[in-house]
């Protein structure tokens, strides 16, 4: 799939739809689109698999110039929204752009061609108020339960204030859709709080025996409002935010944000800086599959694979420390560059740690694939097969163990990629197994891309100047997380902050792999097909909590101690 | 016997206090070694003491839709079954407090006790976890025991008794059944970790799945004696696995050797594997723990009636 044959067959495509079609870059075709078209052609595009759906974004396009907040009451005429959707093919990204007037939006749902879209979707309908017309009814899937309705945050006109004079008049948010499981069946609820998952969510498992009939989710406990968040901060400010989206991957994101508004302004990192950010991303790839591997092994009840992968994990988190000061969250990125350089005596103490920890990469791998007692429970469990993980746009190491052979880091490369190549690690078993062997087999490629970027970094300098203010423009950027392809959309008006930060983290579109094997396999398989995605609850929601009626504001020790007081003060007398 | 000689027996020794103790004393071993083969530090000795002591202060939580009296006295007898069956075990390598013929069932039945307790119990709550969790403690059952009987049966028919002081003697006086009945005594090992919800048949547990399973919705007290039971029966289990198999009890000093070693063996076991899905777990037992004690037996029997010394 080269860029030149995607690119020819986009505007193929393009003339057989009758469509205006730009290219804005190099590897970038928009096509404009009507709501009559949208389906039409969405329906073509994935019936001759041109590529897969990688994220949808919509935008309030509220000003002319689009950069700061409307004020109140003073909502442009021009005002609209914008849907994109991104579709991908090798390097190529196609996005079909999509107006709706501001009054009443509204836009045909595509979860009838392509039903891994539905999660983006009722993303869309919650935090803009679009109405996907046709999305199955179900209860919010980020917002919290006592977000009011008719607020949306994602829409420029709400601010802090606006949010405060809403919901002192508002009309108390409407009662919680009940889960969508089935009436008079088992249903064994697993989170917000459960022991088998490290971050919060909410699946309702219908079970009959030990057998799952029916599986709902929910997700959004530790929504954050990263997005809103970055469109009210500097540039540079966003950087910091970027970084704590995901606690395991912080420096992909800031990474991906980065190259976004770099690309958007036109200035480049020096070749030096992209070749350290390679660096980290590699050892960050190799500290989150260990952490997963140990995870995993927990999941099957496998302490003792767990205990040691965590020990060897120290390794690298010693590492990463020495290198940035840091365990978590490293700061690497600069808008422009990296904040550290590796020198020689780093780069040796890197070499060393790697010694130490490649024999233990390496017999890990033999236990995953030879231990019986592990791969019964891994063997032959949530066969995703090659077409389905390729026609719903699954990402990352789920999808290389399907066999799909699509990495970012191959397909496009990004950042010093080009001069460091990827081997990718594929796998045809379909099933855990080949999730468990894939990433344990990437932990060995990336020990060696660690190698080989610490024996050929480029001289000169860490970082160039970066303007304050950033000139209008867009950038799509894909890379590969340690979990699978994360997409940012950058947009700037030409302000001192982004006009719209979109981020579709590798675990939304994972998700469609576990919602649609889960059914059938036995309840004891199921935290292990959802952590055969390895989700990453923090990243994939990113919200504010508003308080009504009697629980207003942050209960204090006073109210606490009062709280229990009535609570207990029965029994107490 | 005058009556404060069976008081002492009671509550002090064998019974009671010493199995007590015992069981807090093993649980500790096992921990520690789990621990250090999974390259942990472990808890310290006093840990299991308290954590017990801690969870006879917490709060006793009825939930709301439980009969109120079985959730209080489930743990009581279950406690209850497994003192029980300590007084007719050769406890510390000394000669059994009390002793009947055929008291090699009763303590099986005994012994059975807890894991019964554990699957009314969770089937008392409404919480889903538990229910889960006592269908499955009551499925592992239906797998195992059998099994684990027909292996303790192995040593009562070379020594031609019900008894177990008896077999204890004999076992004493003869070639270790270790070497005669490996089979046998692999399925009663294994049986003993299955019985006892160890790794990897934690399946009614598995916290990954169904949080604490049956034991879900108890705290504090009820929670404290199940616990202590659950040491008790490794006590015990242990101590009539070596008698039976590794030679018989006749002093302290093999009791405690024996036992520790057996204890070693089986917390390398729980550290060895991942965990059995349920359907996997009564697979094994029927299609391979079963059929191993059954073909154990038989050889026995064909053995025995065949004149042949063992």
């Amino acid at each position: 799939m080269s860029l030149v044959t995607s690119m020819e067959s986009i505007s193929e495509l393009a003339k057989s739809w009758d469509t205006h079609a730009v290219s804005p870059a190099e590897n970038r075709y928009d096509i404009v689109v009507t709501r009559g078209n949208l389906l039409t052609i969405v329906a073509e595009l994935l019936r001759t698999r041109w590529g897969f759906l990688t994220a949808i974004t919509a935008r309030d396009v509220s000003t002319a110039s689009g950069s700061a907040p409307g004020k109140e009451g003073e909502i442009p005429a021009d005002r609209h929204f914008e849907i994109y959707y991104h579709f991908c093919r090798g390097p190529a990204v196609l996005t079909l752009r999509l107006s709706l007037p501001h009054e009443k939006p509204s836009v045909p749902s595509i979860c009838g061609i392509l039903p891994s879209a539905s999660i983006q979707e009722r993303e869309l309908a919650e935090t803009f108020g679009i109405e996907v017309e046709g999305l199955p009814k179900a209860g919010r899937l980020f917002l919290s339960d006592d977000w009011p309705a008719g607020l949306y945050p994602l829409r420029k006109d709400t601010t802090p204030q606006s949010i405060r004079d809403f919901t002192a008049v508002a009309p108390p948010p409407p009662a919680t859709v009940e889960n969508d499981a089935t009436p008079g069946k088992f249903t064994v609820p697993i989170g917000p709080q459960h022991p088998a998952l490290k971050e919060p969510a909410h699946f309702e498992l219908n079970v009959d025996g030990e057998i799952v009939t029916g599986v709902s989710l929910r997700l959004g406990y530790v929504h954050r409002g990263i997005e809103k968040a970055a469109e009210g901060r500097p540039w540079v400010q966003n950087l910091y935010l970027m970084e704590r989206v995901c606690g395991i991957c912080s420096h992909i994101h800031s990474m991906a944000y980065a190259l976004g508004v770099e690309t958007v302004a036109g200035i480049a990192a020096p070749p030096r800086a992209q070749a350290i950010r390679v660096l980290i991303a590699e050892m960050e790839r190799i500290h989150s599959h260990l952490l997963w591997l140990g995870v995993a092994a927990h999941e099957a009840g496998f302490d003792t694979l767990f205990m040691y992968t965590w020990r060897d994990r120290e390794t690298i988190m010693d590492l990463l420390e020495q290198v940035t000061g840091n365990r978590v969250n490293y700061s690497v990125n600069l808008l422009g560059g990296v904040k550290y350089d590796v020198d020689p005596s780093r780069a040796d103490a890197i070499r060393r740690g790697l010694d130490r920890l490649e024999p233990r990469i390496n017999h890990y791998l033999g236990i995953v694939t030879t231990d019986e007692s592990f791969l019964r429970r891994t063997r032959g469990i949530g066969v995703f097969s090659t077409d389905q993980a390729d026609f719903l746009g699954v990402v990352g190491p789920t999808l290389r163990a399907s066999n799909v052979h699509r990495d970012v880091r191959v397909d496009a490369p990004y950042s010093a990629y080009r001069d460091f190549p990827v081997t990718p690690v594929y796998d045809d078993a379909c099933d855990l197994a080949a999730r468990v062997t894939v990433r344990v087999k990437e932990l060995q490629e990336s020990c060696r891309l660690v190698r080989a970027v610490l024996d050929a970094l480029p001289p000169g300098d860490r970082a160039v100047d970066f303007p304050r203010r950033v000139p209008e423009g867009e950038a799509i950027i894909r890379v590969e997380a340690p979990r699978g392809e994360l997409f940012y959309y950058v947009r700037s008006a030409g302000g001192i902050s982004p006009d719209r930060v979109k981020i579709r983290t590798p675990s939304l579109a994972n998700w469609a792999y576990v919602m649609s094997v889960a059914v059938g396999h036995k309840l004891a398989d199921i935290p292990m097909i959802v952590v055969g995605i390895d989700p990453c609850f923090s990243c994939n929601d990113r919200t504010f909590l508003i308080r009504q009626g009697d629980r207003k504001g942050i209960l204090g020790w006073d109210d606490l101690r009062r709280y229990a007081m009535q609570r207990y003060g029965r029994r107490a007398e | 016997m005058s009556t404060f000689l069976i008081i002492v027996t009671y509550l002090i020794f064998p019974g009671g206090l010493f199995v007590v103790a015992g069981g807090l004393v093993y649980e500790y071993a096992d921990r520690k070694l789990v621990a250090r083969f999974q390259n942990r530090v472990g808890p310290r000795w006093f840990q299991p003491l308290a954590d017990f002591v801690k969870l006879l202060v917490k709060e006793e939580i009825v939930p709301a839709g439980v009969n109120a009296g079985l959730f209080v006295w489930l743990p009581v007898a279950a406690l209850a079954a497994a003192l029980a069956a300590a007084l007719y075990v050769p406890m510390a390598g000394l000669r059994p407090s009390w002793s009947f013929n055929g008291d090699l069932i009763a303590t099986v039945y005994l012994l059975m006790m807890m894991t019964l307790c554990i699957g009314v119990a969770g089937a008392n709550t409404s919480d889903r976890f538990s229910l889960v969790g006592a269908v499955r403690a009551l499925t592992q059952l239906f797998a195992y025991e059998a099994p684990f009987l027909l292996a303790l049966l192995g040593p009562a028919i070379l020594a031609g008794s019900w008894r177990i002081s008896e077999i204890n003697g004999y076992a004493q006086g003869h070639l270790w059944m270790i070497v005669t009945q490996p089979l046998g005594f692999l399925v009663a090992l294994v049986g003993l970790m299955g019985k006892l919800e160890l790794p990897p048949f934690d399946a009614p547990e598995a916290e990954t799945e169904i949080v604490s399973g049956a034991l879900t919705e108890y705290s504090g007290r009820g929670l404290a004696f199940f616990r202590l039971g659950r040491d008790i029966e490794l006590f015990i289990g242990l101590t009539l696995i070596s008698a039976f198999y590794l030679g018989g009890l006749a002093n302290p000093l093999q009791f405690l050797v024996k036992t520790l070693v057996l204890l070693l063996v089986t917390a390398g076991l729980q550290s060895l594997f991942a965990r059995l899905r349920i359907d996997q777990t009564v697979g094994l037992w029927w299609r391979i723990g079963a059929l191993l004690a059954l073909v154990q037996l038989l050889i026995l029997v064909i053995l025995k009636t065949s004149g042949v010394p063992l």
